[in-house]
C-alpha cells in the first residue's frame, strides 16, 4: 500500500507521526536483493535515529545508541551515511518528503487558498508538537549545514514551499486572491513564519490552538488583503 | 565597585571580547572555551567562574552588542524620510548591515536561539521590543499621514517581517549571498507586505 494511499486530512497526525521514513523507503522499484538489503539498512537506521533524535536531541543522540537501538553495527552507519551530521540531514530530509506527501493528501483543491494553507500547517503543527526535540534540532541544525548537504535539504523544502505555492496559484485563478500576488516570495515568507511560531513552542509553550489562531492572523498579513478587486 | 568585583567585571569584558571575535573568525561550533581563555588572557577556570558555557557566553555576546546597535540606529531613525514603505526598507538595510559585519556571529547566534536554556538576561531573538516598537511607529506613522490602512495589526505585520528578516541570513550559507542580496530581497518582501496594508 502506498503511504498517500493511508493519508487523509485528519489522518495526517496520525501517519507523520507513524513513521515517515519506512513509508518513503517502500517506494515499489525494481531492485536487486543487495541493494534491497543495503535500502532495508538504510531505513531501519533513519527511522532509529529520529527516534533518538527526537527524544534526546542532536548533540546527546550518538551513532553507537543508534545503531544499537536499530539492530545493527556501528560500521553499518558509517557504510550508510557520511557522519551523524549526515544521517540528522537525511532524517530530516525524509521528514520533508513526508510532510509534503502529507499536505498533497490533506489538499482538498476546491477549498478556498486561505483555508487550506491554515489547515495545512494546523496539521504539520499538529504532528510536530509531540515531536519538538527533533523540530528545534533541525531548526538549529539548518545554521550550521555543510555545503554538501544544503542541496538535499533545499530540495526538500522546495516540495513542501512548492506546494504552498500551488495552493496560492488556485487561489489565484479562483479569484480568491489577487493575480498580481508574488507567489514565490509570499510563499517563502509563509514558510519562514511556520518555522518562526516554533520559537513559541520551545519558549513559551504555545499549543495548537494558539497556533492555529497566530497563523490565521498571520495569513491576513500574508495574503487576506490581496483580494482580487471585488 | 571592590577591586575583587572591578576584576571580575575586567575578566568579563576580555572573555566577551575574545569570544566575539573567535566565533567570527573560526566560526562558533569549533570555537572551545580553552581558546576563548587564551585569547583573552585568562584562565579557563576563570571564564567557568563568569559563564556557564560557551552558548552562555554567545548569548552575553549578543546582548552586549545591543547598545551599540541602538546607538546607530537611533542615529538614523530621525533621517528617514519618504513613505512609511520605505522608511522600513532603510531601517532594515541598516540592521542587516550592521549584523553582516559578523555574520558568522550572527548566524551562529540565530542557530544556538532554537534550544536557548531560560536565561532570563537574554532577549530571545525576535522578540527585541524596542526595535519591534521602532517598526511599529514607522508604520503608525504611516497611519498618520494617509500611507498606511487604519487599523492594521502592527504587530502581526512586525513579526512576519522579522521572520522573513532573520530567514533571510540562510541566504549566506545557501549561496553565498552578501548584504547587498540580503537587503535587495528585504525590499521586496517589504513590498509584498505592504502591498497588504497601503492605503488605497
Amino acid at each position: 500500500m502506498s503511504s498517500a494511499a493511508l493519508l487523509t486530512a485528519s489522518g495526517m497526525k496520525k501517519t507523520m507521526k507513524h513513521s515517515p521514513i519506512r513509508a518513503i523507503a517502500a517506494a515499489p522499484q525494481p531492485m536487486t536483493r543487495r541493494a534491497l538489503a543495503k535500502q532495508l539498512t538504510r531505513a531501519k537506521l533513519l527511522e532509529a535515529a529520529r527516534e533518538m533524535f527526537a527524544t534526546r536531541g542532536y548533540e546527546a543522540a550518538t551513532v553507537r545508541d543508534i545503531a544499537a537501538a536499530a539492530g545493527l553495527s556501528t560500521g553499518a552507519v558509517f557504510a550508510s551515511f557520511a557522519d551523524k551530521a549526515d544521517l540528522f540531514n537525511e532524517v530530516i530530509v525524509a521528514e520533508y518528503e513526508f510532510m509534503h506527501a502529507s499536505m498533497v493528501a490533506a489538499t482538498d483543491e476546491g477549498a478556498p487558498a486561505r483555508e487550506t494553507l491554515l489547515h495545512l500547517l494546523t496539521l504539520a503543527y499538529e504532528s510536530y508538537l509531540t515531536q519538538i526535540r527533533l523540530v528545534q534540532a533541525a531548526l538549529s541544525f539548518c545554521w550550521v549545514r555543510d555545503l554538501l548537504s544544503e542541496p538535499r535539504h533545499m530540495a526538500a523544502v522546495e516540495l513542501v514551499r512548492g506546494h504552498l505555492a500551488q495552493v496560492l496559484q488556485r487561489g489565484i485563478d479562483s479569484g480568491e486572491l489577487s493575480p498580481t500576488l508574488d507567489i514565490r516570495l509570499t510563499s517563502e515568507m509563509l514558510w519562514e513564519t511556520y518555522l518562526s511560531n516554533y520559537r513559541r513552542v520551545i519558549f513559551e509553550g504555545w499549543g495548537q490552538e494558539a497556533l492555529r489562531a497566530h497563523m490565521a492572523n498571520q495569513l491576513d498579513v500574508l495574503i487576506s488583503e490581496r483580494k482580487a478587486a471585488a | 565597585m571592590g577591586v575583587r568585583e572591578e576584576g571580575k567585571q575586567a575578566t568579563r569584558q576580555r572573555v566577551l571580547a575574545a569570544a566575539r571575535d573567535l566565533f567570527e573568525e573560526i566560526g562558533f561550533e569549533d570555537a572551545t572555551i580553552r581558546m576563548i581563555a587564551q585569547r583573552a588572557g585568562v584562565s579557563v577556570g576563570s571564564v567557568f567562574t563568569t559563564f556557564a558555557g560557551k552558548t552562555e557566553i554567545l548569548s552575553h555576546v549578543m546582548s552586549d552588542r545591543l547598545e551599540g546597535m541602538y546607538a546607530e540606529l537611533d542615529r538614523v531613525a530621525p533621517h528617514l524620510r519618504g513613505h512609511a514603505v520605505d522608511r522600513l526598507r532603510s531601517i532594515m538595510a541598516v540592521h542587516y548591515s550592521i549584523e553582516m559585519r559578523r555574520q558568522r556571529l550572527f548566524v551562529a547566534y540565530i542557530g544556538a536561539s532554537f534550544s536557548w536554556s531560560a536565561d532570563q538576561t537574554v532577549i530571545p531573538l525576535g522578540q527585541n521590543v524596542r526595535f519591534k516598537g521602532m517598526l511599529a511607529d514607522i508604520l503608525l506613522e504611516g497611519m498618520a499621514r494617509g500611507e498606511v490602512r487604519d487599523g492594521i495589526d502592527t504587530d502581526m505585520f512586525v513579526e512576519v517581517l522579522l521572520a522573513a528578516y532573520i530567514w533571510n541570513y540562510r541566504l549566506i550559507s545557501r549561496e553565498g549571498a552578501d548584504v547587498t542580496r540580503l537587503i535587495d530581497l528585504m525590499d521586496r518582501q517589504i513590498g509584498v507586505l505592504f502591498d497588504g496594508v497601503a492605503a488605497r
